[in-house]
């Protein structure tokens, strides 16, 4: 399974808005690094991306987000990741990354 | 009566042989999360199961350089009584330091999602990954 990542520039709240549907793993996590890479370039602006049908991500996707977030902090600005599944939550948890990227709309217990 | 014919394996052990290919890494996580849900784990130990499979069999891609090229790597589900044994192994060539990195994220992961994880070079030249998940 492959994900599918669509993107919108919010003029009103100045950010990225993306949504990502299916699976990140080493299959395509470099894909995810590149289009994400290709829209800050295009606007250095905070990226919001919403999860909620985001069913995996694997270690690889998040070396992807936290390659992402260094390149988005050298502009000051940040991810911010929503409504992500349970099982996800817990992966951002074991990793510590819960406390790296600005984590909005997940039940946290 | 004639003695029933001794098994070298066993019955319940499930293999899977996957190649050094990034695309099929998806497959062993719907292999492993299919069997775990067939042996009753929660759907938390499940997803727990799933990941740890997928971050091994990324670990051994991650490290095929090492390898012999013709090889995939096999992944061995035994189903014990009220627990899930998986073992993943790798044929390669080269050394301890290049190839066990405890450090790395994946690794680090699995600790956390499973009960237990050995992993260590054979005398055979083989990368193993044995982890283990209890039901409860």
């Amino acid at each position: 399974m492959d994900f599918e990542l669509t993107h919108r520039f919010n003029e009103s709240k100045q950010q990225w808005d993306i949504r990502i549907n299916g699976e990140i793993d080493i299959y395509n996590s470099s894909k995810l690094k590149e289009t994400l890479s290709g829209l800050i370039e295009q606007h250095k602006a905070d990226i919001c991306i919403y999860c909620s049908e985001l069913e995996y991500i694997d270690s690889t996707g998040l070396g992807a987000l936290v390659s992402i977030l260094k390149k988005v902090k050298q502009y000051q600005k940040n991810i911010h990741l929503v409504d992500i599944k349970p099982n996800i939550y817990k992966i951002f948890k074991i990793t510590g990354l819960n406390k790296v990227f600005i984590i909005e709309g997940v039940d946290h217990e | 009566m004639s003695k029933p014919i001794e098994k070298t394996y066993n019955e319940d052990d499930i293999e899977l042989k996957l190649p050094v290919n990034p695309a099929y890494v998806s497959a062993a996580r719907l292999t492993a999360s299919s069997i775990a849900n067939r042996m009753g784990f929660n759907i938390e130990d499940i997803e727990d199961i799933k990941a740890a499979v997928s971050e091994a069999c990324t670990y051994l891609i991650k490290r095929h350089y090492h390898s012999t090229q013709a090889d995939g790597y096999k992944i061995v589900f035994s189903l014990l009584p009220e627990k899930l044994n998986i073992h993943l192994c790798m044929q390669t060539q080269g050394s301890d330091e290049q190839l066990l990195d405890e450090t790395e994220l994946g690794i680090l992961m699995i600790q956390s999602l499973m009960d237990q994880l050995h992993y260590n070079i054979g005398e055979d030249g083989q990368l193993h990954i044995i982890m283990q998940k209890n039901i409860g």
